[in-house]
């Protein structure tokens, strides 16, 4: 974790540097609108989740612990958490709709590709390939798309309970294998 | 990789759904104010943000339009003063190098900078959520609703500072999701709190309804 730009930032946005917040922007949102689109689905409102993301960034910035992981992935999880969130606050029936679902590309074979691509992390792509196809689909559906338990259920065709009992089994091997 | 005991399995697999997003609302809810107040639990829920950080590289870079004024005028809604203006008169009439000096010799001392203060009003169990940004300043406090809807016809919703005394005094509605307002005299460790009331607000100057979410004001 030598070098970690965002993490500068970070620090200096959290000592109330509009500069910083600034270069954290231009740096940072093309990603953050890329993780708010995947999840919520229309430009606008990940237009608005981008704002709300970066309004809570310079408010909680300061919490930001260099220690704990990297500036990136604090970002990423904000703005994860705030879609998501969004997403679940939608009327019902906007969230079971099956033909939403059906129409949402499932584009997992090509998102591990890409992270050993990256060179990021050789292992987690590792560690997924022993899980099961369809459970280590499942696990990054809900990673990258923000699918709940009766999503992924229906998506996948089985009982929410076997879902869930699916997918804390294939967290825990991750978890094991990513430690081992 | 953690300074606490390890989790029962239970919770660590409710730290990882939490991360991965599966869980509902009212269990979200739970998981979040277990992360605000439970290290080990907090703990976990970072492991397993690091341990899937890796997934980061499937979401695609996608060029936004510029949203930056937008944010920065709902975080800093009292645009910078220009404070140099009041030379300009005099500039024709010196020149350059005089007017360095003189600039130098009359410029206030840099006020020193105010630290910001903060409040995040949220309470279990409730959507409803609010952060509030007080600028000592110049007296303002921005509240914008992060959580939650506004209030119904016939409701409204309105902000108090609860004093040393413990009485509150009100800071006025709220009946936009981002507004500022003046507060002056605001200091660390003060409690904001929202409470719903009919509509124009409280009519006896205290609190008539109930308290839907309260936070303590910080510093930074």
């Amino acid at each position: 974790m030598a070098e970690d730009p965002v993490a500068d930032w970070l620090s200096r946005v959290g000592s109330g540097d509009r500069a910083a917040f600034r270069a954290l922007y231009a740096a940072t949102s093309a990603k953050l609108f890329g993780v708010a689109l995947r999840i919520l689905g229309t430009r606008s409102e990940a237009e608005d989740a981008v704002q709300e993301v970066y309004t809570r960034v310079w408010l909680n910035a300061r919490k930001f612990d260099p220690s704990k992981g990297a500036g990136m992935t604090w970002l990423i999880a904000i703005a994860r958490y705030h879609a998501i969130d969004r997403l679940r606050a939608r009327p019902p029936a906007m969230q079971s709709d099956d033909e939403v679902l059906d129409a949402l590309p499932d584009d997992t074979p090509g998102v591990l590709d890409r992270i050993v691509a990256a060179g990021d992390a050789q292992r987690i792509a590792d560690c997924f390939a022993t899980l099961e196809p369809g459970r280590a689909a499942a696990v990054q559906g809900a990673y990258l798309q923000g699918l709940s338990y009766q999503a992924l259920a229906r998506r996948h065709d089985v009982p929410l309970n076997t879902m869930r009992t699916w997918l804390r089994r294939s967290l825990l091997k991750l978890k094991e294998c990513m430690e081992g | 990789m953690s300074d606490f005991a390890p989790l029962p399995p239970e919770d660590d697999a409710l730290a990882a759904e939490y991360v991965l997003g599966l869980l509902d609302t009212a269990e979200r809810a739970t998981a979040e104010r277990r992360r605000r107040v439970e290290p080990a639990f907090a703990a976990a829920v970072t492991a397993w943000e690091n341990r899937l950080s890796p997934l980061n590289a499937g979401f695609d870079e996608v060029p936004v339009r510029n949203l930056l004024p937008a944010i920065e005028a709902r975080l800093f809604p009292v645009a910078e003063q220009p404070r140099r203006r009041w030379f300009a008169p005099f500039a024709g009439a010196l020149t350059a190098a005089a007017l360095a000096v003189a600039i130098i010799a009359v410029l206030p001392p840099p006020v020193p900078e105010v630290a910001p203060l903060t409040a995040s009003l949220a309470a279990e169990g409730q959507a409803l959520a609010f952060s509030a940004r007080i600028d000592p300043a110049d007296g303002t406090l921005t509240l914008i609703r992060t959580g939650g809807a506004p209030a119904e016809a016939g409701q409204d919703l309105q902000l108090w500072v609860i004093g040393a005394d413990g009485v509150p005094a009100s800071l006025g509605l709220i009946r936009e999701a981002e507004s500022t307002r003046p507060a002056a005299g605001l200091t660390p460790g003060q409690v904001l709190a929202v409470s719903l009331e009919p509509a124009g607000g409280s009519p006896t100057g205290q609190p008539t309804g109930p308290v839907l979410v309260t936070g303590v004001i910080a510093e930074g």
